[in-house]
């Protein structure tokens, strides 16, 4: 069971050793876990909710269903209100909701850190239809619809992604890393990646475009250090 | 107090409570205007039904009233039909095709709405 | 006004001419509710398009512009066309007769609101046959994108021009509830003793007179941009992208509410009426309702989470607290079923089948209510999801349990049960099979709005069994089609009050007269024709 505050532990010890392999849930950067750890807690409070429910719905419908048809004149208790249920079900799930909120404010505010000095720093550009990732003194990528660009970034270490547009909204998205943000003209925004798991992740863009919208994407490939090193005196050259 | 109103105030006061509450939480400008605007909106009715409506006496607000309490009492003229409705909504329609289409059509659109407004205060006499 | 006597009506006419100028509220229901009915099939028959092009990857059944103004289309016909104005068409024909009232009390202003939802619609549709084809940027036609620079066509202008002619209507029709239900209740009809459908549509129209304006100022602001000079959306001339999406999720979240208390009104009338008990923690509905209302216009942020622009904790507390008046509400019609005598008309299987999906919508709602999981969902298949649970598992269900159990009011015939109950399940299993697979999607990594997508990991599949359950989907509409021809054709009579129900509606003859009632009960609770019925039971009722 992942633990709610890896982010935490792991500024100690490093990053997540084991590898999960399936889409959902990815932890492919230490922020993923902490996205991965939410989803997991939300989905089985709502599986219990549901359950719940659910079950209660069935059981009256089965329980106390008519035996034929809408003949006879039986009306069972006419009973409309009860103070202390109505009360329980009122404070009980908003005791539930604070604890969720309580939880999620913190995983998100371990989401969203940042850290003083990033290893890497990339200005990507979102425009109609491609990306743009301009590394900060290195190499500037582009790609197109039919040219998906890749970003190298190297593993353990974190890079910074200052994000913008230069027409209408896009979202950089990587499933693989349980996260997006938008790319919104006039104004740039920025977060911090820190990858756990070596391999290629595709990204697309999340946010409607116009007509290549389902074509507009790109893939970050995570290389241990020495490999990035590499690549970006290559690519620079 | 008629319970409308004392909807009217209390959405009043919340709207106010949340503005307030979005701006120390948010320093955000564009929602604290949202806010703050419905918040005026409400107010604004709710002042409409103290200062003019405070002495409304309804059969429909008394818990023991009789079907009969209200026999015989003149409400107000329903109108059963009217043709208004029809070419109001069609010359609003023009005026707003007009808009991207062509500025006479927003013209004629604008002049059928005045005369046809003048109808409906005449068919309210 | 002279105090001599009474004016008396002609009585009406049943020509064409006799449906475009009647300002009676039943008729202008009807033309409401046929009107949306008429919108629902032509966005669904685009919904079916959409789904055959995603049935496989790199498809072409349409092109990617094509695509584009399919679910433009669509999502503006459901949203703005269908499920808000046949909310709307209900109420109309519903209040007066809910509350005791002749008619409603702005009846010209009434009619109008219909005729400018029709035409508005027609603006939107007439798009299409424009050079560059119908607006083609979502129903949230998002700045830059509906910038005049980037959608060059005039669809998107009929568009905007439909949504406001829309728009104007809605705001309307809520002034106009909110007075009649103030003024003209019957003598005993205490505002506590209104029907809970009634209740819900006080909080709609409050929350339509609050969240609306802002829509209208949006359009306003889009239009000056594209043909005044403004640059309000422009940030190379100092405007800003992100005020279209304040401005236009302050209306577009409570918007969605518009489009659920309605149905929560829907459902707590028929959950008791086939339960066989009076419903359940009535104070507690209502409180309910307005709380959701009030808390709806703080969390219009939460739907731009991903865009590190707003302060997140702030919509994400409000969106979390939403689900506690919602879970009243759901306790509360349980609680109405518990230890009752259950029967399972067409009516009732609609309402379970409602419970059932609305659940699940909201669940997930909770779900991307969180920032953390948002930054996954938005935008991805998850998160149409979740809106299809709520909007189709929830308000379309609902949709049609109220056609079922007020169609024998309206039009004095009865929908065949045997074919209701095809219709349900068809739609229910459809629904699911089609809508389900989605979260699976989103989770996997396809985004919304795509008219293509690669043939990788579980897409393609999950893809072809949501397009399948699609046309299963088609087919309980059909089914419901051809109910309504058929029990049209046969013309079986109905009595005052089919299903021994609880509200006035019920007291009046099927279809009622142009002046509602002849005769009224005493009104001493919020089901007086039941009280009236059953004088035996309603004495055992707890007060």
């Amino acid at each position: 069971m992942p633990d709610p505050y890896p982010a935490r532990v792991r500024a100690k010890t490093g990053y997540e050793a084991d590898v999960h392999g399936q889409t959902w849930p990815a932890t492919a950067t230490t922020q993923s876990s902490v996205l991965a750890s939410d989803w997991l807690l939300f989905t089985l409070v709502g599986l219990a909710v549901a359950l719940l429910v659910w079950g209660l719905i069935l059981f009256a419908i089965v329980r106390w269903r008519r035996p034929h048809g809408d003949a006879g004149d039986e009306y069972p208790p006419q009973f409309r209100d009860n103070n202390a249920l109505e009360i329980a079900w009122t404070v009980v799930p908003l005791i539930v909701v604070i604890g969720l909120f309580v939880y999620t404010y913190r995983a998100e505010a371990d989401v969203e850190a940042m850290v003083p000095k990033p290893d890497v720093t990339i200005a990507v550009n979102g425009f109609r239809w491609g990306w743009t990732f301009a590394y900060d003194g290195g190499p500037t990528i582009n790609g197109a619809e039919r040219n998906p660009p890749e970003m190298v970034i190297p593993l353990g270490e974190t890079t910074r992604i200052v994000l913008t547009s230069s027409d209408v909204n896009h979202a950089f998205w990587v499933p693989d890393f349980l996260f997006k943000r938008d790319a919104i003209p006039g104004r740039t925004s920025s977060f911090d990646l820190r990858p756990s798991k070596l391999g290629t992740f595709l990204g697309h863009c999340a946010e409607f475009c116009g007509l290549d919208h389902a074509l507009m994407n790109f893939s970050v490939r995570v290389v241990p250090p020495d490999a990035y090193a590499r690549w970006r005196r290559g690519a620079s050259s | 107090m008629m319970i409308g109103l004392r909807l009217f105030i209390s959405s009043a006061v919340f709207a106010i409570a949340i503005a307030i509450a979005y701006w120390l939480v948010a320093h955000e400008i564009v929602g604290t205007f949202l806010l703050g605007f419905m918040a005026c909106a409400l107010i604004f009715v709710a002042g409409y039904m103290i200062v003019a409506e405070s002495e409304a006496n309804l059969h429909g607000d008394r818990d023991d009233a009789k079907v009969s309490d209200g026999a015989g009492e003149l409400v107000g003229t329903f109108t059963t039909r009217s043709p208004l409705p029809i070419w109001t909504a069609l010359a609003v329609t023009c005026i707003g095709l007009g808009l991207v289409i062509s500025p006479t059509l927003a013209g004629l659109g604008a002049i059928a709405v005045l005369v046809l407004g003048a109808f409906y205060i005449v068919q309210s006499r | 006004m002279s105090a001599a006597a009474a004016p008396v009506a002609a009585p009406p006419r049943n020509d064409l001419l006799g449906w475009i100028t009647s300002t009676d509220h039943k008729r202008i229901g009807i033309l409401y509710l046929t009107t949306s009915l008429g919108y629902f099939f032509i966005a669904g028959a685009l919904a079916l398009v959409i789904r055959t092009q995603l049935a496989h990857p790199n498809a072409t059944v349409v092109s990617a512009h094509a695509y584009a103004q399919l679910f433009t289309l669509h999502g503006t016909a459901m949203i703005f066309l269908f499920v808000a104005p046949f909310a709307l068409g209900l109420a109309n024909f519903l209040i007066p007769l809910q509350i005791g009232a002749p008619d409603m009390a702005f009846p010209r202003l009434n009619a109008l609101s219909y005729w400018l939802f029709l035409f508005g619609g027609l603006v939107i549709f007439a798009g299409a046959a424009t050079n560059e084809g119908a607006a083609a940027t979502g129903w949230t036609a998002y700045a830059p994108l509906s910038a005049i620079k980037v959608s060059t066509g005039l669809g998107q202008d009929m568009w905007i021009i439909g949504v406001f002619l829309v728009s104007v209507a809605t705001i309307l029709t809520s002034i106009n509830f909110i007075t009649t239900v103030f003024i003209y209740r019957a003598p005993g009809m205490t505002m506590w003793r209104i029907p809970i459908f009634t209740w819900e549509m006080v909080a709609t129209s409050l929350l339509v007179f609050m969240a609306f304006p802002a829509l209208a100022a949006d359009l306003l602001l889009l239009f000056v941009d594209r043909h005044l000079g403004g640059h309000a959306f422009d940030p190379a001339h100092g405007g800003n992208a992100i005020l279209w999406q304040h401005l236009f999720w302050f209306f577009g979240h409570p918007e969605v509410y518009v489009m659920i208390l309605p149905y929560f009104g829907v459902i707590s009338e028929i959950i008791p009426v086939f339960s066989r008990k009076p419903i359940f923690g009535y104070t507690g509905l209502v409180i309910s309702a307005f709380a959701i209302a009030g808390l709806s216009m703080g969390v219009w942020a939460h739907h731009m989470f991903t865009t590190g622009a707003v302060n997140n904790p702030f919509f994400s507390f409000v969106s979390f607290l939403i689900a506690v008046p919602t879970g009243v509400k759901f306790f509360n019609w349980i609680a109405t079923m518990w230890r009752g005598s259950i029967s399972f008309q067409t009516p009732m299987l609609f309402s379970i089948g409602f419970l059932m999906n609305f659940l699940l919508g909201g669940i997930t709602g909770v779900m991307v209510a969180s920032p953390p999981i948002d930054f996954q969902a938005q935008d991805s298949y998850f998160v149409v999801a979740h809106m299809h649970y709520v909007l189709g598992g929830g308000s379309l269900f609902a949709i049609f349990a109220a056609l079922f159990f007020w169609w024998p009011k309206m039009f004095g015939v009865k929908l065949y049960e045997g074919l209701g109950t095809w219709c349900f399940w068809l739609l229910f299993v459809g629904f699911n099979v089609t809508f389900f697979p989605m979260h699976l999607l989103g989770l996997e990594g396809m985004p919304r709005r795509v008219f293509t997508y690669a043939d990788q990991g579980q897409l393609p599949a999950l893809n072809m069994i949501a397009t399948l359950g699609s046309y299963v989907m088609l087919a309980g509409v059909l089914v419901f089609a051809w109910n309504v021809v058929a029990s049209t054709l046969k013309r079986e009579p109905v009595g005052a009050d089919p299903w021994r129900a609880n509200s006035l509606e019920w007291w009046t003859t099927s279809p009622p007269p142009e002046h509602n009632f002849d005769t009224l009960p005493a009104i001493r609770s919020e089901r007086p024709v039941f009280d009236a019925h059953h004088p035996d039971v309603a004495a055992r009722t707890p007060r």
